[in-house]
């Protein structure tokens, strides 16, 4: 367990040494955080976390640096979303994350990644982009890191979703593309075209869909495939839209024999996008 | 799964076994569901991640749409969908509308975790199931039918091509805006956006749409009811502001009448989106043989509402045995004390009471009688949330509504008033306005850390000011579907006064008010034919200008003569002042002109004042100073200061952290600038902004006495330096905007 505190002290000379939890606001305290983290319950440890939002709680901060390290995703968020509202709190563990990146276990580095995230830390892309290529990480690890670098949202994590499209485990591949289409300033999706023929229709599903949000028109001929023949009907739904999307009249054949689909997830999609060809 | 048909005595008032009297009527004989043949329930599997009310990602697989024939506790139960339709096995469904015939079901499903909430329609004849197509990485839900032919919903779809959707007011939380779409499949419009969530859209028997808005713009943090036309234009306040609210927020409105209607009554979080029941009268009521109606002379200040369940929390407390909350109503008559039939829950209905305990709410289906409080249950199946009970009945469909566009203004938003002078929550005297600013908002969605300083205001960007013709009109073309906020100037460029919300428009739409939140039930007199703004024509506040461009260039940023007249002697140059990202454009003005004094050395020029924590003993000392240096400032483990010098000088601590952690300050304690107020900010007293509009004129000054530099024996500061100050308070007093947003930059 990290402890902020130790760390606090070396920084700052003025460290309080009240014990008692501060009750006001929201109806917030340190207290409620523990009796909620004693619980064991998601939900109630968010809507804790979040009460404290604008608390000024000593109390709080070891607790919550704690559930930086919680097993579950949507806990360790809430806590990273905690110190991102206190950034020069957050400053004294990004360095510590950073550092577990490059060296930490599987363990280690999901905290870090998922904490850097939350904590919208730019600086730490160069060590997510090490992070990605190291060896002997969990998928776990390594899911963390593209969720991380989707996060950010920023071109310099472009090298982290596109390793993330090559991973062996099949729900890093789809965070990695999901993450592509939402990175600001992305206007090329070229390196998801290749995801179309992902070997998992969850991977397919998204890929049909980001090439078609970001109007790849390199897609069109693996799209038309997937449209009339991949056994997912979600995959055939997510391509005949985006098909619609790229609007080219070539594409009219494939979706004609879409429009007859037996799913009726598809059919519609298909007959709408026969209306958005060019 | 066990089903609870609680049992209630078979022969009482609301059971009925015979075939449908009519539509849409009551039959006294039979109980307030004498005419309803079939009652359409949602059944969702019991969770507990839904406490805020705008949460709408909540996926458990196994929900179903049932209808219960009669509408009595031991009634048939049939599964309508979807568990027999491939690839909704494991669906969860959010939310449904009937059709106006009573033909079809619009629903909004998540068919896998791995996808998101899309809209589909259900036949009744045959139970097949066809997908409205819609981008599969957005979530689409609340989805109601619409005459037409089209389907109206919320969605975290971006109107804005290569913009990010905006987060919520807690930069956590993706927005979603409302849409619609033909029931085809075809023509998806995304309407205009709101800078935090709209949700629960229902359409009202004029036409129009009502739904839940947040509103967050400094102080203002509630959900309020609004109207908006079919097609997304025409936003008008319905209900929950100027202090006439019941709750913090008022949601899933539904009408009982003209004028009417039955809405929750709640708080934003931790609520299971339920609270207490609120009948609410949009206007003056009367009586009428169809019931009570409240649609003469609709406004704010006229509305009105009757708490139906006087005992449940309107907040987010706990409730209590036997009181519970209600998930939503649906009105079977407009009584004065009307039947309903409710989906509600006993014991606690609060989030973390909940799950503390490993629980979850119970919603089930109840006939409620508003005059006697009483509630009868119908179904209760308590493996599931029993939601939205409606019934299966023909209605009769509103008018089409639709709002006339301006294809000349070529894709921009026109805004501006008849005079602006009239306002129902600020008196102008005459002459004092010198134009109307107009102001973007935007949340860190575009790469922003997650506060853009310490006043708790969301990134904003001047668009421009439109000059206030004589007759007191204005108008500016400005940036379609993008959340706009306004200032009444003075001819110093402060704000007057702050219109306390967001709103936005479409494309081509025209947004022209009588004045400035003008009395909803005066009447705008002006004088015979067009105003002075028609024929002078709106004011350019980049409304073609792409949102990546919407800032100050480069050279402007540290530029002190931007400011100036030209040969007409009229100012310009104040266009090229866009956001005020604080260490790029208003640290040099500190720089080049006070830094040298108002170095942080203690002395009579810095003053200094102490924060001290009484528990502890624990304190520390601040001194004022404009430099652009960070100086940490900590007490008890918790930051004060995470930005420059010159911002915590200028801003000062958060004083809702001072008051909430119990410290007390001592000293020479002052906050110079003021979030929006520029004019009463210490800092533009003390300096005494010279004249900016119409014509830069530095012997004419805001205030009385001299100025600052002239008192101490300094050089003024130019027109552009002031106005970068001015335009820093009156835009909430951010450390961040575009211009130093650290995606774009050196992070």
């Amino acid at each position: 367990m990290k402890n902020i505190n130790k760390l606090f002290t070396a920084v700052v000379l003025c460290i309080a040494a009240s014990a008692s939890p501060a009750l006001a606001g929201k109806g917030g305290s340190a207290s409620l955080i523990s009796q909620a983290v004693s619980s064991g319950s998601t939900d109630a440890i968010i809507a804790e976390v979040e009460k404290t939002e604008a608390l000024m709680c000593e109390d709080c901060i070891q607790i919550v640096t704690n559930l930086t390290e919680d097993s579950r995703y949507e806990v360790r968020e809430v806590a990273g979303w905690w110190f991102a509202k206190r950034p020069q709190l957050a400053e004294l563990l990004v360095e510590q994350f950073e550092g577990e990146l490059a060296n930490g276990t599987s363990t280690a580095v999901r905290n870090g990644a998922d904490f850097l995230g939350a904590t919208r830390t730019l600086t730490a892309l160069p060590n997510l982009r090490a992070a990605i290529d190291r060896g002997g990480l969990t998928a776990e690890a390594r899911l963390a890191i593209v969720r991380a670098a989707g996060v950010l949202a920023h071109k310099d994590g472009n090298y982290v979703l596109s390793r993330g499209m090559q991973d062996s485990d099949a729900t890093v591949r789809m965070t990695a593309v999901k993450a592509w289409r939402d990175v600001l300033k992305q206007t090329d999706a070229t390196p998801v075209v290749t995801l179309l023929a992902d070997p998992d229709s969850t991977v397919r599903q998204a890929a049909s869909a980001v090439v078609g949000g970001m109007h790849q028109q390199s897609a069109r001929v693996a799209l038309e495939t997937l449209v009339v023949s991949d056994v997912d009907a979600n995959v055939r739904r997510n391509a005949a839209w985006a098909l619609g999307q790229l609007g080219q009249s070539a594409s009219h054949a494939a979706l004609v024999k879409a429009s007859g689909d037996a799913s009726g997830l598809v059919r519609m999609t298909a007959k709408v996008a026969l209306g958005q060809l060019r | 799964m066990k089903l609870d048909m609680k049992t209630i005595a078979l022969g009482i008032s609301l059971l009925t076994t015979g075939a449908s009297l009519g539509c849409n009527g009551s039959d006294d004989s039979s109980g307030p569901l004498g005419n309803v043949d079939s009652l359409v329930i949602l059944q969702r599997p019991r969770r507990n991640d839904t406490g805020d009310i705008f949460q709408y990602t909540s996926y458990v697989p196994g929900a179903r749409i049932v209808k219960l024939t009669p509408p009595t506790a031991d009634g048939k139960q049939e599964t309508l969908c979807c568990t027999n339709v491939p690839g909704f096995e494991k669906a969860d469904i959010s939310s449904y509308d009937i059709s106006f015939d009573a033909k079809q079901i619009v629903f909004s499903a998540k068919l896998a975790d791995n996808q998101a909430y899309g809209l589909h329609i259900l036949t009744l004849a045959d139970g097949h199931v066809d997908t409205i197509p819609t981008d599969p990485m957005r979530d689409y839900v609340s989805p109601i039918w619409l005459p037409g032919d089209r389907i109206m919903f919320t969605t975290n779809a971006i109107v804005e091509a290569g913009a990010p959707q905006h987060q919520d007011e807690y930069e956590r939380g993706t927005t979603i805006q409302l849409g619609r779409i033909n029931t085809d499949g075809s023509h998806e419009e995304l309407g205009p956006r709101n800078l935090s969530h709209r949700t629960a859209p229902s359409l009202a028997s004029d036409g129009r749409v009502i739904f839940t808005q947040w509103d967050h713009l400094g102080g203002e943090n509630s959900g309020h009811l609004m109207f908006v036309n079919q097609d997304m234009e025409e936003l008008r306040e319905a209900f929950g502001k100027e202090g006439k609210g019941a709750s913090n927020s008022t949601l899933k409105a539904q009408e009982i009448a003209p004028g009417r209607y039955i809405g929750i009554a709640t708080a934003r979080n931790r609520t299971i989106n339920a609270g207490a029941l609120v009948d609410i009268r949009l206007g003056l009521p009367y009586t009428t043989d169809n019931g009570l109606l409240a649609d003469h002379q609709m406004s704010e200040a006229n509305s009105s509402y009757v708490l139906l369940t006087p005992d449940v929390p309107t907040d987010n407390s706990a409730s209590s045995d036997s009181v519970g909350r209600y998930y939503d109503a649906y009105a079977l008559n407009a009584k004065d004390k009307p039947d309903l039939v409710v989906s509600w829950a006993d014991g606690v209905v609060e989030s973390s009471f909940l799950a503390a305990a490993n629980s979850s709410a119970d919603f089930g289906v109840y006939l409620y009688d508003s005059a006697t409080q009483q509630r009868r249950p119908i179904l209760d199946d308590h493996t599931m949330w029993d939601i939205f009970p409606r019934p299966l009945q023909t209605r009769t469909a509103p008018p089409v509504v639709s709002s006339a566009d301006d294809p000349n203004l070529g894709g921009q938003l026109l805004v501006g008033a008849m005079n602006v002078y009239q306002s129902s929550l600020h008196t102008f005297n005459q002459g004092e306005i010198y134009g109307v600013r107009i102001q973007e908002g935007f949340s860190s969605e575009e790469g922003f850390p997650r506060m853009f300083g310490t006043t708790m205001f969301e990134g904003q960007a001047s668009l421009g000011i439109a000059k206030v013709a004589t007759d007191g009109s204005w108008l500016a073309t400005v940036p379609a579907n993008v959340p706009l906020h306004l200032q009444t100037i003075d001819n110093y460029g402060m704000s007057l006064f702050n219109e306390p919300v967001w709103f936005s428009g479409r494309a081509g739409e025209s947004r022209v008010c009588g004045g400035c939140h003008e009395s909803r039930t005066d009447t705008t007199v002006i004088n015979p034919g067009i105003t002075q703004a028609f024929a002078i024509g709106p004011t350019d506040a980049r409304g073609k200008v792409a949102r990546t461009d919407r800032m100050m260039a480069v050279a402007d940023l540290a530029n002190d003569s931007i400011i100036t007249n030209d040969a007409q002697n009229h100012t310009i140059g104040t266009d090229r002042i866009v956001g005020m990202g604080w260490d790029k454009a208003v640290q040099p003005v500190f720089d080049a002109k006070c830094v040298a004094c108002h170095n942080g050395v203690a002395g009579p020029g810095n003053p200094s004042y102490t924060i001290s924590d009484p528990k502890t003993g624990a304190s520390v000392t601040w001194v004022f100073n404009l430099s652009g240096n960070k100086i940490p400032l900590t007490i008890g483990g918790v930051t004060l200061n995470s930005f420059t010098a010159s911002y915590f000088s200028m801003a000062g601590p958060d004083m809702e952290q001072i008051e909430k952690g119990g410290l007390m300050i001592s000293g020479n304690f002052k906050v110079y600038m003021n979030p929006q107020d520029a004019r009463g900010s210490i800092a533009m007293k003390t300096l005494n902004p010279s004249q900016l509009f119409p014509t830069v004129d530095s012997s004419k000054h805001a205030f009385a006495g001299t100025t600052h530099a002239a008192a101490k024996g300094f050089a003024e500061l130019t027109p552009t330096e002031i106005y970068k100050l001015i335009l820093a308070a009156d835009m909430g007093l951010n450390f961040y905007a575009r211009e130093n947003n650290p995606h774009d930059s050196s992070y």
